[in-house]
């Protein structure tokens, strides 16, 4: 044991020094800030002989529960992976004037989770909704009162969960298309090989990688996903466990044991997950390869390529953008447009409201902070990650730390941070501080990740060549590296203004009556029957995150979004 | 500083072990090239001296000053080891243009009055690269961006220039070009330099003198000259361009091929009492070739082979002959022969002669048929 801390101990005298503490206190602040909110529910779950599991797993409903998420996870899962990897392979075979749909599979993210799930429930509400009123027009459906489709079941609530991971199993996909060369699949189609041939027996086998760390990811995202269930299927009775862990919270007296207990199996499942990827991927540095042509320039170039995503982008954007739009033009919400009546009375009153423009405030200022410190927690952690071979230890550590709230619900990670923060020594219930640090967590995996791979594509030579130069780390920190790496961290700038600006679930748990963001306001209009302004303010969510973005595309070009 | 001198490294990667308690001086404006085969542990070597790795055991100094020490645990950080860097791949940074390239070294070793008298206008127009100052390194073709990288690497006149296989990455005319340049700014400048290459030519033509690598230790290091006459080991010689072959027995006559040809190897033949079992070395353009049945000139040693294959080469053709199972190269010229070897078949009988000085000898148990194989890269 000696010699083994004797070695890396010795080494400080000359250099590693400034290093070694610094990782140490970065690595210190990740555990504070990500594991300790875990480890209190934890404890109060185990608290009184495990009261909280006995309460929350006692409950006759609690294996329908587990049920209904393994359901809804994978199912919701195989739609993403069909349709992610679909799209994926239907950008690589755009035709060269088509090439602009490409940005087409990744445009859904800039809907939030909440306008999605309302705008598609004004299109298919069984009563109401526009396209069953539409469809019961049909001479099969006529005799019908409602219906034929409600998307208050189960299945209609994984359907669209698919939808929205579908964007996320894209990015893995296309990402991992980009490094087959183009001369696999010419090799297999000179050999005889059809499309559709290619596709199976060269793109598939190549993807398996990106296929397993992407179905990983939508897997755990599906397990821990809360938008949908709770906004399509608390009115009939459909319980997962992130909305069960919401209501221990929400009833009065709140059972934050039982809660915490809730959340436990999707906490563990996380753990796992994230592990088993750390261990069958190992050393990520390895995955460095020299490409040569890239997917992209495939010459077989196909229609129905064309025709998959102009149909995805109407399904997953313009129809739900559709039923909002016009939500938000009536008066009140029925099955009939009366096209006189169109007013923009429901813009005017959510103008109006002051929390609710104060709910706009709230998600900007708080997004915008959480990124402003995201940027350089994520660069130290990647810089740590690919360059830290002399700190194996406190690598290790913040490799793991750094990508749990990937792997864990951020409804968990809202009831956390609610349970550490109402608790002295540190109160900060009620302020935009507990949503800014929340916000922080929820956003280090993609920080750290995103520059994680532009340091990996960066290479050491020009490192080096700095450091020969005479330049020490922190020169070349900021005039080699900062530079080189500044289209990839405006692009992790958009996405994660994008993400936090619909985040939803932790913000539920966190927010107070008086301070809400703009996804909480959303839910308390939602849940008071307001649809008109519930439609209103998810356009609205809409263009200020389109904004957002709008703004990181002027100053990092307009392929920030084509980097992630 | 005075000379740069290397004790007892060694460095390892896991359970591999690189650099094997090498030893090495460079004196001061030496220009010392590492040669080897990939893998034989010369970029590393290289990277040592540079602070980019850190050794298991030995020591660096440049001069009187200590940068590595395992026993003292002493490890200056590359930055402040006053060192400038050529790369393989250029490195020069794409964000930056030329002009900032060069100058960087100077900025960051706050050298200011360089900077203002002008020492980044002098180091481009030394690489002849004064017109693309104001330019981006992507708008330069590959011999431009390696010339600003030697600027940049010699601009703030560091103790030890290092070279990392920098003309790899060039094409054959080009290498030409900057591999002469980079001979006429060592001349002119007179700094210390490291290069690591496996191309013999270059070595050859910008050594000082070479040192020859071969499993993470010296196998020889001397002046060009030296190495070429008389190579240290077999796997010198097939390093540097001996790449043919013979096992010889001895014989009472002299030495005896594996077909029965007696050899008289003159002077070159090793001592009585010494090895049984010798590995002959020649080189290509030292054997000549002849029709069977034709004499060989006066003095010179007779070997009988069979062609294998001919290559029309321009000037000579370029000659594959089996003597007794081992395959030897050699180059016969177009205009003496190109009356019959076009036409002769495969299998068909020819002599080799050679003159017994240009052949050297080792003993046959220093080289195994696995280093061999390294050899040929």
């Amino acid at each position: 044991m000696a010699a083994v801390l004797a070695a890396p101990m010795s080494r400080l005298r000359s250099r590693g020094w400034g290093g070694r503490i610094g990782y140490l206190v970065l690595a210190a602040a990740l555990i504070y800030m990500i594991v300790l909110p875990l480890y209190r529910l934890q404890s109060l779950a185990f608290a009184d002989g495990a009261q909280g599991y006995t309460s929350q797993y006692g409950r006759d409903d609690i294996g329908e529960v587990i049920w209904t998420t393994v359901q809804l996870a994978f199912f919701s899962l195989v739609i993403a992976m069909v349709l992610g990897t679909i799209l994926a392979f239907a950008t690589s075979r755009l035709p060269r004037r088509f090439a602009f749909l490409r940005i087409v599979p990744v445009l859904p993210i800039v809907l939030p989770a909440v306008a999605n799930v309302v705008g598609w429930a004004f299109l298919l509400s069984p009563g109401p909704g526009y396209l069953n009123a539409a469809m019961r027009h049909l001479p099969w459906w006529n005799h019908l009162e409602s219906g034929p489709i409600d998307i208050y079941t189960p299945t209609w609530i994984i359907i669209l969960t698919g939808f929205g991971l579908t964007s996320f199993v894209y990015l893995f996909v296309s990402a991992g298309m980009a490094s087959i060369s183009a001369e696999h699949l010419e090799a297999a189609q000179t050999s005889g090989s059809s499309t559709i041939g290619v596709f199976f027996r060269v793109v598939l086998p190549l993807l398996r990688p990106s296929l397993i760390y992407g179905g990983g990811v939508a897997l755990l995202l599906g397990l821990g996903q809360f938008t949908g269930p709770l906004l399509l299927g608390s009115n009939t009775g459909v319980k997962v466990l992130t909305t069960e862990m919401y209501r221990r919270v929400s009833e009065s007296p709140s059972d934050f044991a039982a809660a915490a207990a809730a959340g436990s199996p999707l906490v563990v499942l996380g753990l796992v997950v994230v592990l088993g990827q750390k261990l069958l991927l190992g050393d990520q540095t390895r995955f460095v390869t020299h490409g040569g042509k890239a997917f992209k320039s495939a010459p077989v170039r196909s229609r129905w390529a064309v025709a998959t995503i102009i149909v995805y982008g109407i399904v997953a954007l313009v129809l739900p953008l559709i039923g909002l739009i016009l939500v938000a033009l009536t008066p009140y919400w029925s099955s009939s447009i009366s096209w006189g009546l169109l007013t923009l009375d429901n813009f005017r009153t959510l103008f109006q409201t002051s929390d609710i423009m104060d709910s706009v405030v709230t998600s900007v200022v708080a997004s915008s902070i959480a990124v402003l410190f995201c940027v350089p927690i994520g660069f130290m952690i990647a810089n740590l990650l690919v360059r830290g071979r002399r700190y194996p230890v406190i690598r290790l550590v913040a490799d793991l730390v750094s990508a749990l709230p990937l792997g864990i619900p951020a409804v968990i990670f809202g009831v956390g941070f609610l349970l550490t923060y109402t608790e002295p020594p540190i109160i900060l219930y009620g302020t935009r501080t507990v949503i800014v640090l929340v916000y922080i967590v929820l956003m280090i995996p993609f920080a750290t990740r995103l520059q994680m791979t532009a340091l990996l594509a960066l290479g050491e030579t020009y490192i080096e060549a700095s450091a020969t130069s005479g330049a020490n780390s922190f020169t070349t920190n900021v005039r080699i590296i900062l530079p080189l790496m500044r289209p990839a961290v405006l692009s992790a700038v958009a996405l994660m203004f994008i993400l936090l600006t619909h985040e939803f679930a932790a913000s539920l748990l966190v927010r107070s009556p008086t301070t809400q963001v703009m996804g909480t306001r959303l839910y308390d209009l939602w849940a008071n029957g307001s649809y008109p302004l519930v439609a209103a303010m998810a356009l609205l969510m809409t263009a200020v995150t389109g904004l957002g973005v709008a703004l990181a595309m002027l100053i990092g070009g307009r392929n920030v979004l084509d980097n992630l | 500083m005075s000379g740069i001198t290397i004790s007892n490294l060694t460095k390892r990667f896991g359970s591999n072990t690189i650099v094997d308690d090498l030893e090495l001086t460079i004196g001061e404006g030496e220009f010392v090239v590492l040669l080897g085969p990939s893998g034989c542990g010369k970029t590393t070597t290289l990277r040592c001296l540079a602070g980019l790795e850190t050794p298991e055991g030995g020591s660096i100094s440049f001069g009187d000053r200590t940068v590595f020490d395992a026993k003292t645990h002493t490890d200056v950080a590359t930055h402040r080891r006053n060192i400038g860097m050529i790369f393989q791949s250029y490195a020069l940074w794409p964000h930056m243009t030329v002009r900032d390239n060069i100058g960087y070294p100077l900025k960051v070793r706050r050298k200011k009055e360089a900077l203002r008298s002008g020492a980044v206008d002098k180091a481009a127009a030394m690489v002849d690269c004064d017109h693309l100052l104001d330019r981006y390194p992507s708008q330069l073709s590959g011999g431009q961006q390696q010339r600003v990288a030697v600027a940049r690497g010699l601009v703030a006149e560091p103790d030890l220039v290092l070279f990392d296989e920098p003309l790899s990455n060039l094409d054959a005319r080009l290498r030409d070009q900057v591999r002469t340049q980079i001979h006429q700014l060592h001349q002119r400048l007179g700094f210390s330099a490291v290069f690591v290459t496996h191309d013999q030519s270059e070595a050859f033509a910008l050594g000082d003198r070479l040192a020859i690598m071969k499993g993470g230790r010296l196998e020889q290091c001397d002046t060009p000259q030296r190495v070429f006459d008389e190579p240290g080991s077999d796997y010198v010689a097939a390093f540097i361009g001996m790449g043919n072959r013979l096992a010889l027995t001895r014989h009472h006559e002299g030495w005896q091929t594996a077909n029965g040809d007696v050899l008289d190897l003159g002077s070159r033949s090793p001592e009585r009492g010494g090895a049984d079992e010798i590995i002959a070395r020649l080189r290509p353009a030292d054997l000549h070739l002849h029709r069977s049945g034709e004499d060989a000139p006066q003095g010179s040693t007779v070997l009988h082979a069979t062609l294998v294959t001919t290559e029309f080469g321009g000037r000579h053709y370029d000659v594959l002959v089996d003597v007794a199972g081992e395959r030897l190269t050699l180059q016969a010229d177009t205009r003496e022969h190109g009356a019959w070897l076009p036409g002769a078949d495969e299998g068909a009988p020819v002599v080799v002669s050679f003159n017994p000085s240009d052949v050297r000898t080792y003993a046959a148990d220093s080289a195994s048929s696995a280093e061999r194989e390294t050899v040929a890269v």
